[in-house]
């Protein structure tokens, strides 16, 4: 764990900053070696020049000693006297005597002719030249000259003074030979390496002293400086890099002398070098600081950092409890700040986002995916227990009416009503759920089917208590399927489904709630492939037409079928109209469906009408075909087609099918009328349609339903509803048929109430084509008979 | 400038007949008058007259001799009278003359006597920059230039060989034969002078 992360931040800290200071110190020992050369030659070279003018003020200085010292000599009496005597014998003694005085290694006398009188160190030697004449010439000016020549190959230093007594009488020259003593003195004083050197005529170097160590000494000699060992240069001496310069001293007829002062480059360099170490040594000790300081700098980075990382993790598992620790007031603490003000913003959003997932926000009860969980959750309990677990499904039987016509605010204010009462009457044990639109669930985690039949009671009892809308009592009323563990099932999931099941049984059955019977979903199951199925009826013609006659209670003709579509299916035989048609419906074939049976009915009617047979055909109309304007082409095409008038065909459309988009439905209506057709509202009494709207609807014809007509005889109620609608369609200056007349009871009851037609078993089965005609061709030779046997 | 005049006048006491005077004149190679020359002449023909050479005296005053130069006759006695109130050392290692006087104040008690013609340097051992001189000649004939740079000779009529010399002349100069008759004969000499640097006495 420690290494990745020295890798990471540290290192790259560390790394970064290493760099940096190798970079920056590596440039400097660059330039301190680059510089520090040039800046030691041109050093060394302005020592050197110097050092010239230093050696050479110090030879004038001893120059002028020996001059002083040699004058005094010259000047002595007994020197003088022993010079007049011109005995030359006496005259070497006193120039040796007196030359010793001063420590001149040799003492010349010489006329003024210029001619040597005796020389200490050539005794034989007599009566030749003075050999530097020219020192001679210099001393009558300047009482004084000297040079530095050689004398037998070896340098001197020699200086020429006048015999004065008091004008001169006679020339004396003292010599004092250059040894290394003498070099050492320079450089004590010049600090430079000083070499004396002389060039014989023939070209011959010789070195006579030097402050070189000896293996120097004969490098120097056999070095080869080209520009015959004088001028400023360089001169390698055993590997050793000098700067030289080489002032010539003096002269003579033997040569000439030359001084060669040096310096070591490596001495001139030796402060860079020293130099260059302190750096070498400040790049290591600060390297190593540098990346200490680096790892802690880092460290007090990566570690908090790396603590939020963890406390992160245990966020991403879902653990809110860690808390980042702030200390210090630096970013890293800032950031755990933050970081705690996002953990608790995260936890806050979540419960929210929970509270989201699990509740509907409308009713704040349970949502279905809540609902669902805690059902799962039961059940699993319930399976360990033995305990029985129920689940009912609740579904409002008018709200869509409500929503509808009332508006969304209405229908979300019944919503909440709803959930408040269901809230009210169960205990806290159970959960109640929206599971969506007006759909809710229970969950009774200890109901048994008897419990949940009470429960289901009471519930119902509740809903059925009216809800004010905007000062309004609106009924709404639902219908409850319930289905129990572990008796319908034992997963939650097929619980909720067979609940809902029972619920759509309840609700067709209008029975209040109903509990999971098995055999519920074999009807159930059938529809599934019944799809398929019918699209294959259409087409292969396995649907036909039958007609139920209706009789005019005035005149007791038949004037009008009802045409009903039957399905003849080639294994199962008869499927009854309300196995398919309400699917159809819920999956928009009924389009196609009502299409076929448009087609056929008009189609029949044209050819009863050229059989002059005087029947008009009513058809039963969906209320997806009135949102839209296929219908109405169609109706127009076909009744064009076979020649049919429009009078002759009537569409019923059902009570409810208006209200779903009551503009369009108006619209398609109007142009329907227009077309001349009849049109009769089917299912009277069982929507809500206002008396104001039915007004405006080009209808012809009001049928009343057959379940008020059953029951009319017996039923009180039925019968006024019965009577008042009749009443209603006459005042409107409607038709009236009412159908499932099942008796003659009902058929006289009718007369009575003055309804226009009637229909139903009692007059007649819904028959196939074939059988209607010959039924009807009976029927009016019976009426023409009686007719005649009447009149 | 005394003994220069005594010795006119001795010479215009000898010669009676047909004496005639002779002015030479000295100059630098600049032009400038030389004083302190020396003009000697010597009879081409014949010998000079033997005559007693007349005594001179170098005078040591501050320190300095005085005068510079003093020209005499072949074995004349000159003396070294010291004026000053300290001691002189007067000496000289002329091959004319190698003498030296020790240690002495006021008059020497001997003259020394010059025999041998040619210039005598004198110095003193006591003080370095004092510088003297005495030229011996073996003619009676001579004088030294004034600030002028002209010196007079009193001669008697004839040719003669004139010279000069001077302390600093770099060369000797020939002598210039002159022939001395009537009237005023003139001569004149130009000198390279190679003066020693001065040195200022202390």
């Amino acid at each position: 764990m420690a290494l990745p992360r020295l890798r990471s931040l540290q290192a790259r800290i560390a790394l970064f900053f290493v760099i940096l200071l190798i970079t920056v110190q590596a440039v400097l020992v660059l330039l301190v070696s680059v510089s520090g050369e040039r800046i030691a030659k041109d050093r060394i070279a302005q020592d050197l020049l110097v050092g010239e003018r230093v050696f050479r003020r110090l030879i004038e200085q001893s120059n002028r000693q020996l001059g002083d010292a040699a004058r005094i000599l010259a000047a002595d009496f007994g020197f003088r006297t022993a010079i007049a005597t011109r005995d030359y014998g006496t005259i070497v003694s006193v120039l040796g005597n007196h030359g010793a005085r001063i420590d001149a290694n040799v003492v010349m006398l010489a006329d003024l002719d210029r001619k040597l009188l005796a020389d200490t160190l050539h005794r034989e030697q007599r009566a030749a030249e003075f050999p530097f004449p020219d020192l001679i010439a210099l001393a009558e000016r300047d009482r004084q000259a000297s040079s530095i020549v050689l004398i037998d190959g070896k340098p001197y230093q020699v200086v020429v003074v006048p015999v004065l007594a008091p004008v001169p009488i006679a020339w004396v020259a003292m010599g004092f030979v250059i040894d290394d003593r003498v070099a050492l003195d320079l450089q004590a004083v010049a600090a430079l390496h000083v070499t004396f050197l002389s060039e014989r005529k023939d070209g011959r170097w010789t070195l006579h002293a030097s402050t070189l160590p000896g293996p120097l000494r004969a490098a120097l000699i056999e070095t080869d400086t080209g520009g015959g060992k004088a001028g400023l240069g360089f001169m390698n001496l055993a590997g050793e890099e000098y700067e030289t310069l080489a002032p010539v001293l003096g002269a003579g007829p033997e040569g000439r002398v030359v001084a060669l002062l040096q310096r070591s480059l490596r001495e001139g360099l030796e402060p860079f070098e020293r130099l260059r170490t302190i750096l070498l040594v400040m790049t290591l000790v600060s390297i190593g600081m540098t990346i200490a300081g680096s790892v802690l700098i880092a460290r007090s980075v990566s570690r908090p950092v790396n603590r939020l990382a963890a406390i992160a993790r245990s966020i991403r598992d879902g653990d809110y409890s860690l808390k980042a620790e702030v200390e210090g007031q630096d970013e890293i603490s800032e950031l755990a700040a933050s970081f705690n003000h996002m953990l608790d913003g995260i936890s806050t959003r979540e419960e929210e986002i929970l509270r989201l997932a699990y509740e509907d926000t409308l009713t704040t009860l349970p949502n279905r995916a809540m609902f669902l969980d805690r059902l799962k959750q039961a059940v699993l309990t319930a399976r360990r227990t033995s305990d029985p677990v129920s689940v009912m499904m609740i579904d409002l039987d008018r709200f869509k009416v409500i929503n509808d016509s009332l508006g969304h605010a209405a229908g979300d204010q019944v919503l909440r009503e709803v959930a408040d009462r269901l809230r009210e009457l169960l205990r806290d044990s159970d959960t109640v759920a929206r599971l969506g639109g007006d759909e809710f669930a229970v969950l009774l985690p200890t109901g048994t089917a008897d419990g949940v039949a009470i429960v289901a009671q009471r519930i119902l009892r509740t809903l059925e208590v009216p809800i004010v809308l905007e000062g309004q009592p609106v009924d709404i009323g639902a219908s409850i399927g319930v289905a129990c563990f572990p008796e319908h099932d034992d997963e939650g999931d097929s619980l909720l489904r067979h609940a809902d099941v029972a619920m759509y049984v309840a609700k067709r059955a209008n029975s209040g709630y109903a509990i999971y019977d098995p055999r519920y979903e074999e009807g159930r199951q059938t529809q599934l492939s019944l799809l398929s199925e019918l699209r294959r009826a259409v087409e292969n013609d396995e649907l036909s037409l039958f007609y139920q006659p209706k009789i005019d209670l005035k005149s007791g003709a038949i004037r009008r079928v009802e045409a009903l579509v039957r399905w003849m299916h080639p294994t199962r035989g008869f499927v009854p109209p309300i196995e398919f048609i309400p699917f159809a419906e819920q999956t928009g074939y009924i389009k196609r469906v009502t299409r076929w049976v448009v087609e056929n009915a008009v189609r029949q009617a044209g050819l009863w009408h050229r059989e002059r047979l005087d029947i008009a055909i009513s058809v039963n109309i969906s209320t997806r075909d009135l949102m839209s304007n296929e219908l109405v082409d169609l109706v127009a095409a076909l009744l064009q087609k076979h020649a049919v008038p429009a009078e002759q065909l009537c569409l019923e459309i059902t009570e409810s099918g208006f209200m779903e988009d009551p503009a369009r439905a108006l619209e398609t209506l109007g142009r329907l009328h227009a077309l001349g057709l009849r049109l009769s509202v089917d299912d009277f009494g069982t929507g809500y349609s206002s008396l104001a709207y039915l007004k405006k609807l080009p209808v012809q014809e009001l049928k009343i339903d057959r379940s008020f007509v059953m029951h009319m005889v017996e039923d009180e109620d039925d019968a006024t509803i019965v009577r008042s609608t009749i009443e209603l369609g006459h005042n409107m200056g409607l038709e009236v048929v009412a159908e499932g007349v099942e008796d003659h009871a009902g058929l006289d009851f009718l007369k009575r109430l003055g309804c226009d037609q009637v229909q139903g078993y009692y007059i007649s089965k819904p028959l196939p084509t074939q059988q209607f005609v010959e039924w009807l061709e009976a029927r009016r030779a019976t009426e023409q008979n009686t007719e005649a046997a009447s009149a | 400038m005394t003994s220069v005049r005594s010795a006119l006048m001795l010479m215009l006491l000898a010669g009676d007949a047909g004496a005639a005077a002779l002015v030479a004149t000295v100059t630098d190679a600049a032009g400038a008058a030389v004083p302190e020359a020396v003009i000697y002449a010597m009879p081409v023909s014949g010998k000079p007259p033997a005559a007693a050479p007349r005594p001179a005296a170098m005078d040591q005053i501050n320190k300095e001799f005085v005068p510079f130069v003093i020209p005499v006759q072949l074995g004349a006695p000159v003396t070294f009278p010291n004026k000053d109130n300290i001691r002189h050392h007067v000496y000289s290692f002329s091959p004319a003359k190698t003498f030296d006087l020790k240690l002495y104040s006021g008059k020497p008690a001997n003259p020394v006597v010059f025999d041998k013609p040619g210039p005598v340097a004198l110095g003193c051992n006591i003080h370095d920059w004092m510088v003297g001189f005495v030229y011996v000649v073996e003619s009676p004939w001579f004088a030294k230039t004034a600030k002028t740079g002209a010196a007079k000779l009193d001669l008697s009529d004839g040719e003669y060989d004139l010279k000069v010399w001077h302390p600093w002349q770099r060369a000797e100069l020939p002598a210039q034969r002159v022939k001395v008759g009537g009237t005023e004969t003139q001569a004149s000499f130009k000198l390279d002078l190679n003066p020693p640097p001065k040195v200022t006495p202390h």
